[in-house]
Formats: C-alpha cells, sequence, structure tokens
C-alpha cells in the first residue's frame, strides 16, 4: 500500500478525532506509524489500523472505510487539485479515475498497483462498477464516491449487488446519478 | 552581548500546545517534501515517456517516406500516450481546404463509430469546422467540454461517443500549412502545455515526411517530364503506353500510337539558333495540348466510349501520342489531321514568323501485335513513309509497308552475314573509247566496278537487289570500302602484269569505283582512298571516283573538299547518272569533276529526238566544261555510232561488253596472243 494512504488516514483521523487519535490508533494497532507518500508499506498495516478503529469507535471495519474515503475526497483535493478542476461532476470525475488517476498515480509511484474499476451501464440506468482487488476494499471506494458527490454537490444512491467480503468472485457496486 | 534564555512553557498545557505545533510543523515540511519530490517524480516521468513518444514518431518518420503509411502510426502513438478516444488527419490541398486524408485512429472502432463516420472523407473550407479553424488562424485550436456542445459542428456525433475535449494542431512546413491533425478525447484536456509541447514536436516530424514525399514528387515529376515543355517524356510514354497495351482486349484492338515529327525545325534551330527552336517546341505541345482536350472536349462524363491521350515529348522535334480506348480507329486520323491544322498558323519567334510542318505516321493495335514498343516502331515506320513524300503528312502503317520493312530487316541480317563471311565479288565492265572515225573501232581504256553479291543460295545477286538496303542499314560504308579495296588492289596487280609485259604507262586501263553518298561523306573518307592508293600501289591518276548529285545535295561543301583533295593526289573524278536528279548546273560549276556519265535513260531512248538533244546539250555542256564524257548503257552497234557521231568520246554497255568476272575482263587488256596464252 502507498504511503499516501497512510497518510490521507491519519489526516482523515487526526482532523475528525485530533493529533493524539493517531498516535492512540497506532499504539493499538501496534505500529511505529511513520509514513511517507513516497514510500510503500505492507497491506496488513493499513487493514489493522482500521481494524483498530472499528475497536475504538464501534464501527463495522467497512463502515471505517467508507467514512475515511468520504473523508479523503477533501484532503485529495488540497493534494491533488487538477484532478478535480477539470472535471464539471462527480459522475464524470469518477468516470475518470481509471484512466486519468491511476496512470497519474503510476507516475509518482513507479510500480503502484491500482484498482480497476470496470465502469459499465446496467439494464436499469444505473451505472454499473464491478471491482476485484485482494484488498477487498470496496467500502474505500463507495465513500471515495460519495465524497466526490459532496465536492461536486451532486447525489449519488450506491448499492452493493455483490461484495467479495460475503463470498462473490467480485464486487458489484451500482451508482444511480439520476437523483 | 547579553544572551537572553529562551522562554519557556511554565506549565503542561502550555507544554502540549508547543508540542502540538511543533508536530504540525513538522507535518508540513514532509508534505511539502513530499510535494516537491513529487512534482520532480512526474516531471522525469513525464519527459521520459514523452521522449519515448518523440523517438518512436521519429522513427516512424525515418522509416517512412509517405505521408499516408505516417500518419497512421503518428496519431496511434499520440492517442495511446494521451489517452484520446481518436485522431485524426486532413491534407491542405491545394484549393485552400482541409480534405481529410482518411486516416484515423481509435482504441475503440465500435464506440468511436459515428464521429470516425462524420470525420471521414470530409472537407473543411478555411475557417469552417475546427479544421479550417486551425486552417485560417494557423496555430492549436482547443475545445472544451461547454463549448462542445454548442458550437461544434459535428457535436452530435462526439456527444454519441462520449467525447468531452477536442484539440486542432497545425503541420507546418516553413510559414506554410500543410495537415492539420484533430484529437477527441473522452476527458478534459489538462495540461495544454504539455500536449502543445508533444504534439508540435510530433507535428515536425510529419512536416519532414511530407518534405520528403515531395522532393520526391518532385524528383520523379522530372524524371518523367520534359522539361522544356512540361510533358510526360518518354519513360512516362513507355510506362503508360505498356499499361494501356496490357489492359487491351483479347482482339488487341483500341490503341494507337502517333509519332510526330516537325519538318522544318532543324532549319530553324539553324538559322535563329536553338533559343529559337526551343519556343516553337514549346508552342507546338501547347498547341497539339489544347487540340488533344479539344478533341477529348467533345464527349461527355461517364461516356462509355471514353478514350484517354498521352503526349509525350520523346526526343528533340518528336513527339508521340498514344490514345488509349479508342472506340473507333477513325479518331486518331481526325487527331492527326487536327494536329496538322493547328500548326498551320505561324509561330512567333522574336520579331519573326516561323512554319513548321508535320509527318505523322499512326499505328493501331490489332491482333498481331505481341509489345506496345512493335505498334511503336510501326508508328515510327508510317512516320518516316510520311517524311519520305518530303511535304508531311500523316501515314497509317499498313500490312504492306511492315512486309517492305520486315523484308529489308532480313536483308540487312543476310547482308551482315555476306560482309563478315566475304561473300561479295567485283565484276568488271570495260569502258571504250568510240573513236573518232568509225573504222577505228573501240579500244578499252578502262573498267567500271561493279559489286556483285555471291549469295549462297541465290547465287550472283545485282546491286540494284541490295544495295538500297545496304544504304538504308548503314551498311554501305563497310561495303564500300571493301569495293574501293578491292578494286584498287586488282587493278594494281593488273598494271603490274601489263607493265611486266612491256604496256607503256599510257596504254594502261583506269578503273572507275561508285562511291556511296554516306561512305563519301565520311569524315575520314579522303585520308582512307590516300590510304588505299598507298597500299595498293595503284597509280591515282588511272583512279576514277564516280559519286552521283545525292552527295552534292546534302553537303556541298563537304563535297567539295573532298573532291578537291582527291583531285590533289592525281584522283579523277566522275559525276555519275547525269541528267537525272536536279542536275543543277551549278555543281558542275562548283565541284571539281573530270568526267560526266550520261545515264543510261538517255542512251536508251535515243530513237526520240528529245534525248537525243538532250545528250547533244550534255555533250556541248561538257566540252565548254572541259569534261570528259561517258555514255552509260549502249546496248546497240546503232546507239554506238550514234553517240560517236555526236563526238561523245567514251561508252560502255553490253553491245560493247558485259560486265565480267576478273580474269575474263582483263583479258581484254592483253594483245591476242598473251590473252590466249592467259
Amino acid at each position: 500500500m502507498k504511503g499516501v494512504v497512510f497518510n490521507l488516514l491519519e489526516d482523515a483521523v487526526v482532523r475528525e478525532h485530533g493529533l493524539l487519535a493517531w498516535d492512540g490508533l497506532l499504539e493499538m494497532a501496534g505500529l511505529e506509524g511513520a509514513y511517507t507518500s513516497l514510500g510503500s508499506y505492507p497491506d496488513s498495516e493499513v487493514i489493522r489500523l482500521v481494524d483498530a478503529a472499528s475497536a475504538a469507535l464501534g464501527l463495522s471495519a467497512g463502515e471505517v472505510l467508507r467514512w475515511f474515503g468520504r473523508s479523503a475526497i477533501p484532503l485529495l483535493r488540497e493534494r491533488y487539485e487538477m484532478f478535480f478542476t477539470s472535471h464539471q461532476s462527480a459522475q464524470s470525475f469518477v468516470a475518470s479515475i481509471n484512466d486519468i488517476i491511476h496512470p497519474e498515480v503510476r507516475k509518482l509511484y513507479a510500480g503502484a498497483g491500482c484498482p480497476h474499476f470496470h465502469f459499465h451501464d446496467l439494464d436499469d440506468g444505473r451505472i454499473g462498477l464491478a471491482y476485484q482487488s485482494p484488498r477487498r476494499m470496496c467500502r474505500l471506494a463507495h465513500g471515495f464516491i460519495e465524497g466526490a458527490a459532496d465536492h461536486y454537490g451532486d447525489q449519488v444512491e450506491i448499492e452493493h449487488l455483490s461484495c467479495m467480503l460475503d463470498g462473490h468472485p467480485v464486487c458489484r457496486i451500482a451508482l444511480d446519478w439520476s437523483r | 552581548m547579553k544572551q537572553e534564555p529562551i522562554p519557556l512553557p511554565s506549565d503542561l498545557a502550555a507544554t502540549v500546545e508547543r508540542l502540538e505545533r511543533l508536530v504540525q510543523r513538522e507535518r508540513e515540511g514532509r508534505l511539502q517534501a513530499e510535494a516537491i519530490a513529487e512534482r520532480g517524480l512526474r516531471e522525469l516521468y513525464e519527459s521520459q515517456v514523452r521522449l519515448a513518444l518523440l523517438q518512436r514518431i521519429t522513427d516512424c518518420a525515418n522509416r517512412s517516406n509517405d505521408f499516408s503509411e505516417a500518419i497512421g502510426e503518428v496519431l496511434k502513438e499520440i492517442c495511446e500516450h494521451m489517452n484520446w478516444a481518436f485522431g485524426t488527419a486532413y491534407r491542405v490541398e491545394r484549393s485552400g481546404k482541409a480534405v481529410s486524408c482518411v486516416a484515423w485512429f481509435t482504441s475503440e472502432p465500435a464506440r468511436l463509430f459515428p464521429l470516425v463516420e462524420a470525420s471521414r472523407e470530409r472537407t473543411f473550407p478555411s475557417g469552417e469546422g475546427l479544421p479550417g479553424r486551425v486552417l485560417r488562424d494557423v496555430h492549436p485550436h482547443w475545445i472544451d467540454e461547454a463549448e462542445l456542445a454548442t458550437d461544434f459542428c459535428r457535436r452530435v456525433a462526439a456527444a454519441s461517443c462520449g467525447i468531452r475535449a477536442v484539440c486542432g494542431f497545425p503541420v507546418m512546413i516553413g510559414d506554410e500549412i500543410v495537415c492539420v491533425l484533430e484529437f477527441f478525447a473522452r476527458t478534459a484536456m489538462m495540461d495544454k502545455d504539455a500536449i502543445l509541447l508533444t504534439v508540435t514536436q510530433a507535428a515536425t516530424q510529419l512536416a519532414r515526411v511530407i518534405e520528403r514525399e515531395r522532393a520526391r514528387a518532385a524528383l520523379v515529376h522530372d524524371a518523367l517530364h520534359d522539361a522544356m515543355t512540361g510533358l510526360p517524356n518518354r519513360t512516362l510514354l513507355d510506362e503508360r503506353a505498356r499499361a494501356a497495351f496490357e489492359r487491351l482486349p483479347e482482339s488487341r484492338e483500341g490503341l494507337a500510337v502517333l509519332v510526330i515529327d516537325l519538318d522544318g525545325f532543324k532549319a530553324i534551330n539553324d538559322k535563329y539558333g536553338h533559343h529559337a527552336g526551343d519556343i516553337v517546341l514549346i508552342e507546338t505541345a501547347r498547341r497539339f495540348d489544347s487540340v488533344i482536350a479539344a478533341c477529348m472536349g467533345g464527349r461527355r462524363r461517364g461516356d462509355e466510349h471514353a478514350w484517354r491521350a498521352t503526349l509525350a515529348r520523346v526526343g528533340g522535334d518528336e513527339f508521340v501520342i498514344v490514345l488509349d480506348s479508342l472506340p473507333n480507329p477513325g479518331i486518331a486520323m481526325d487527331l492527326a489531321g487536327a494536329l496538322i491544322d493547328a500548326l498551320k498558323g505561324a509561330i512567333l519567334v522574336g520579331d519573326e514568323y516561323v512554319n513548321v510542318g508535320l509527318s505523322i505516321g499512326i499505328a493501331h493495335s490489332a491482333a498481331g501485335y505481341g509489345s506496345v514498343e512493335q505498334l511503336r516502331q510501326d508508328a515510327d515506320l508510317a512516320m518516316y513513309e510520311a517524311k519520305s513524300g518530303g511535304h508531311g503528312g500523316v501515314v497509317t502503317f499498313s500490312e504492306a509497308l511492315g512486309n517492305e520493312r520486315r523484308n529489308r530487316m532480313a536483308l540487312e541480317s543476310e547482308l551482315r552475314d555476306a560482309i563478315r563471311e566475304k561473300q561479295f565479288t567485283l565484276f568488271y565492265q570495260p569502258i571504250f573509247a568510240l573513236g573518232a572515225l568509225q573504222d577505228q573501232g573501240e579500244r578499252l581504256r578502262g573498267f567500271e566496278a561493279l559489286i556483285r553479291w555471291n549469295h549462297p543460295e541465290r547465287g550472283l545477286v545485282e546491286p540494284g537487289r541490295f544495295i538500297p538496303a545496304a544504304e538504308a542499314g548503314g551498311l554501305i560504308v563497310f561495303i564500300g570500302d571493301w569495293v574501293l579495296r578491292q578494286a584498287c588492289n586488282a587493278m594494281a596487280r593488273l598494271h603490274r602484269d601489263l607493265t611486266e609485259r612491256g604496256m607503256s604507262a599510257g596504254e594502261l586501263p583506269y578503273i572507275s569505283i561508285n562511291i556511296a553518298p554516306q561512305q563519301f561523306l565520311q569524315p575520314t573518307f579522303s585520308a582512307h582512298v590516300r590510304r588505299v592508293l598507298l597500299e595498293t600501289g595503284v597509280p591515282p591518276e588511272l583512279v576514277r571516283l564516280e559519286v552521283t548529285e545525292g552527295v552534292a545535295i546534302i553537303d556541298p561543301d563537304q563535297t567539295r573538299q573532298v573532291l578537291e583533295q582527291v583531285r590533289s593526289w592525281g584522283v579523277k573524278t566522275s559525276l555519275d547518272d547525269f541528267g537525272t536528279g536536279y542536275s543543277s548546273l551549278s555543281y558542275l560549276q562548283n565541284l571539281p569533276f573530270d568526267t560526266l556519265k550520261i545515264d543510261r535513260s538517255f542512251i536508251a531512248s535515243m530513237d526520240d529526238p528529245k534525248s537525243r538533244k538532250i545528250i547533244r546539250a550534255i555533250l556541248d555542256l561538257a566540252s565548254n566544261l572541259n569534261l570528259s564524257v561517258v555514255a552509260e548503257g549502249i546496248e546497240t552497234r546503232e546507239q554506238g555510232a550514234s553517240l560517236r557521231e555526236m563526238g561523245c568520246e567514251y561508252g560502255q554497255g553490253f553491245h560493247l561488253g558485259r560486265p565480267l568476272d576478273e580474269a575474263s575482263a582483263f583479258a581484254l587488256v592483253w594483245p591476242d596472243g598473251a590473252a590466249n596464252a592467259a
């Protein structure tokens, strides 16, 4: 996992719960916690931090990830403004994730393994988003989409049609931007 | 200076506050350091990728001489690099419009189909559409999502393909815009500076390909066209003629070749200089071109009987027209007539009007032809036939013309064998002094050497059957040289024998040798004569070179020089066949001859008083000019007697002595006893 994810999580925690909360979380997870965006760290460390937050806040790991995703968008906006200004809507921003944002991430972090989101039209007019990742972080994606909607002032309804956490081979999310 | 202690917090809360500020500063510092590092990494990455892209584009441009080949690859590279959905290009044509190259790239053809369809085979005038705007302003144009929906002529297609941004770039050669590149993206185009940098460099490489293509086209054009008239040259003509011949139906009908030669062109060149000749050629080409255009203009577009014409300048003053897909052969003759009419009007050269005529040979393709070259040769032959008439005009090749040529070519080939295998032999016809008085009888004075071809199958062949072919084929020079040397050799031997037997030098017979015009006018002819005289040892005053008026007509100055030179060595000169041809008295006046030979036709018709008058006039003339006269073709005793009475000194003919082989002829010289002994 790229260090920037840890940095974003730290920022989100500090912003909401204060500087010491992050240190507490690290202590609970048993981690040293010196992360820089330029480095890469084991995936397990993120999972341990999420689990620690889950225990501390009394939320499910999925709920923590969703919160983190949604909170991360304004932070990303501060760091990477250009990804946001070129879009007029959250839908456009989300749709560009594979084509623009991931290549950009790879420019900075050689070898970054980005998840691929497969967008497609669903029969009922909604947008389908299929996602397959060994990290099983579909809830983080859910939060990112909500955060994007917040940023552009759009409404989106998100439904998980299937989830790898439930033993499905792929996570499938339906997005309804028509609200 | 007194050191103040650094103020420290007094209580714990203040300490925590300070530590938090400290952490915050550290965080800010780290973020800034990360941002700086990230910016550097991004720039490094982008420049590496851009360099790799430009390297690929440059490689492609270096590989390719053909824009249409390079453009597809360049569009692909740029689209893939930029992650753009669709790229296409427009060539700027001479009309000043941007015309689709029908070259495009998209990684998703099915998805982009509406836009591909809306763009391919499109033409944009200046100012119209994105390509037209780039063309007009000669700088890149960008269309973003907002403008796309309102102000883009292909917006419906673009919208259906999910396009969000479009850009267009000019490809420049110097100040000239030669091409417009157009790219469509399904996302916004963000870093315009980077895009501009990349695409501009790619455009520079594309411009190189176009420049090379143009240079090559110019070379090819120069290689295939006549620089003076701008008409196709022989190479292009041959190429098109061959292609047209290949396209002929089984009947091989429908193709005609016109070979056109200007009559009187050389005279214009000689008189007014080459510049004048050039003006005539250019004007001729222009008139031919408009005649052809007018002839073709009569037909409607899409007419199934459409025919094509290629006019080419293939040599100095020689033009060729190949007519292709002719619905009827009469068109070629009509066109030839129109060409002749077109040159009836004089051409203005400087302050003078000059006229040229045309000799045109036409050959039509037919079943017998195996190649267009044969057709061209037949048209050539027909042109020479037209020219040989002296007044130009049109001759269409016919079977008879062809047979004549085939026979002559076969004969020429046999003659080459004959020269190589020494199949020629000389016969000698005695020439007699006719004697002042009838009872004196004729006294042998010399011989005329006459060539015979000892053909392995046909036996002895008379010169009239092969000399014209030898002259046409340029072989006469070899044959003539052989005759000259052979005759001098034989005569030298005879003189040696006769002198040994006690004959006085004054009584020795002379040898008269026919020299063909081509042979006579060779620059080395007189030197050759000199060498033969030295090598054979024949007395020069006993050698007579017979030439016809033909030499004087071709080159009077050269003729006089050669005659004077050979006469300076003592060789006699004789004007053969006098009375036929031009018989210009000025030749007699200007050219140094010793002897006139009255043509046999006057002797044959001596019964006609007119002929007798002519003979008398020739004899008077010769007497006044101090020339001796030999009458040829005396076949009867009466003719001989009449000529003697009229004062003709010498004669030859069947009545006096037929041409004989060397031994038989020379036996005539011996006194009776010696001849018998021999």
